[in-house]
């Protein structure tokens, strides 16, 4: 816990940092062109004392994390079972390869001729957009697995279920929580992206608007609030649970021992 | 009476024959070592007796209650602590949670294992403390018959001496029997009543010889003097240390 309060400095700095290259462009440019951090923030206050604004936020963070935990099923099934089954992986290589060439434009395209503007189209399109990464990251945990440990686990007479559950599994972590964490970050971009072009209100909606009155403050205040969102969930969702997973990767570095 | 037999068991990879026509069989409370060249089958024979593969040919009787397996490398889950991978395995059969810390107690003091140690991930521990606790998570489960499959292969010289003695006192005071895979013939002189040499290329067990008196009992200069009389005037020993890296796929 210590550590976590410690190691936030680091990502405080940084943020200060950005500010500073942020307020650089605006002394720069204008506020036409890009409003200084500080107005920015003031807008964010604005929106915060706006009931309609919360719903917009909430409306995006809900796909977003109902597609999330949609693609992350998904795609741990999928994955484990192709990484359990060779011939599977082998044909479904390829086929990962053309989903990511397929730029999710053309699915945002497709998905609203199916589904309208509704929360099912910006959920199919995280899903397709997401689904590659956590399918190649839980097949490639389950690959890439000690053979070792399931045939001593195999030798203690575990059978193929227990195997999985206590040591596939387990190992599948290690290559599953990065992928886990792009497909977040996937998902809330894919959100807001798809609320814009298909006009299903949201975050995506609100910059849409922003857009048309050609209101800046508004639109860098939205796009700061769905980052904000993106943290806030990442860091109350993946991090406690990577964290306390991964506990043993600590034991191996000591706190205080720089690398 | 034996606890173990293999009955003419034969095996393939791909179709390249590894063994051939093994014949086999320890006896209750007997240690039998099995030696043989690098690449000539003796982990996949271990890995037969243990029912973690089945063979081409020929068949395993068994009669004892419950084994385990010691393997060359500790295969230590390492996201659980030392106390978690010992109770593992103990999860595994089905046993209650105090029972569990009862029996990791109780295998952790006989291989000498501290408290402080058994709260460690296997990255803080030692090769010598990981080997340590693979034994005691194999004594967890009160076997009756113990493979060892090379276990103390990548441990020093003096630390594979104190892991010997470690398997050596424990079988002898519990009545295990086991069968132990292993390329050192002074190791096998050190542990085993009885060494098996299996063929170079896998075709069948070349012959035994029993050593004199129990393990445990032999002192240093007895097991070197058999050793280097076996090397220099058994038949059965001519090949022990004949490698061919072309034949170890």
């Amino acid at each position: 816990m210590l550590q976590f309060v410690w190691s936030s400095w680091a990502g405080l700095a940084a943020l200060c940092l950005l500010a500073a290259v942020w307020q650089a462009g605006y002394e720069a440019y204008g506020s036409f062109i890009l409003t200084s951090p500080l107005d920015t923030l003031r807008e964010i206050g604005l929106l915060a004392a706006d009931p309609d604004a919360w719903t917009v936020a909430l409306t995006t963070l809900q796909r977003a994390l109902t597609g999330f935990v949609l693609v992350a099923l998904a795609g741990t099934v999928l994955g484990v079972a192709a990484g359990y089954s060779p011939a599977t992986l082998r044909i479904t290589r390829p086929l990962v390869t053309v989903l990511l060439g397929v730029p999710p434009i053309a699915w945002i395209v497709l998905a609203m001729i199916w589904f309208g503007g509704s929360d099912a189209t910006v959920r199919t399109v995280i899903l397709v957009a997401a689904l590659p990464v956590v399918f190649v990251g839980a097949a490639q945990g389950i690959v890439t697995r000690d053979r070792g440990l399931d045939r001593m686990a195999q030798s203690f007479g575990a059978g193929p279920v227990r195997r999985f559950l206590t040591v596939g599994l387990r190992q599948m972590t290690t290559t599953l929580f990065p992928a886990l964490t792009l497909a977040l970050g996937t998902a809330f971009k894919v959100a807001v992206m798809a609320e814009l072009l298909a006009n299903a209100g949201g975050i995506g909606g609100a910059l849409a608007d922003a857009r048309i009155n050609l209101d800046i403050a508004q639109a860098l205040a939205w796009v700061v609030i769905s980052v904000t969102l993106l943290i806030i969930v990442e860091y109350a969702l993946v991090q406690p649970v990577k964290g306390e997973v991964e506990r043993w990767r600590r034991a191996e570095r000591p706190w205080g021992i720089k690398r | 009476m034996s606890v173990l037999g293999l009955r003419s068991v034969g095996h393939a990879y791909l179709g390249r024959t590894v063994l051939d026509g093994i014949e086999l069989t320890v006896g209750r409370g007997e240690i039998v070592a099995l030696v043989g060249p690098s690449g000539c089958g003796k982990s996949t024979l271990a890995h037969i007796a243990a029912g973690l593969i089945q063979p081409r040919a020929g068949r395993v009787e068994t009669a004892y209650g419950r084994h385990a397996m010691i393997f060359q490398d500790p295969c230590l889950l390492p996201w659980a602590t030392a106390t978690d991978n010992i109770a593992y395995v103990l999860r595994l059969s089905h046993i209650s949670r105090k029972e569990r810390a009862r029996r990791v107690a109780e295998v952790a003091d006989r291989v000498a294992l501290e408290a402080e140690d058994l709260n460690k991930y296997p990255v803080e521990l030692s090769g010598g403390m990981k080997q340590r606790v693979a034994i005691a998570r194999a004594l967890a489960v009160r076997p009756d018959f113990v493979i060892f499959d090379e276990p103390f292969t990548a441990l020093d010289v003096a630390l594979r001496r104190r892991m010997q003695d470690l398997v050596i006192d424990t079988c002898a005071a519990r009545q295990v029997s086991g069968l132990f895979i292993t390329h050192d013939l002074s190791e096998a002189a050190r542990i085993a009543d009885r060494i098996a040499v299996l063929d170079v290329r896998g075709r069948g067990i070349l012959g035994d010889r029993p050593l004199p008196h129990a393990p445990g009992t032999r002192d240093e200069a007895a097991v070197f003097d058999w050793v280097q009389t076996a090397l220099r005037e058994d038949p059965l020993f001519r090949h022990i240390h004949d490698v061919d890296e072309r034949l170890i796929a």
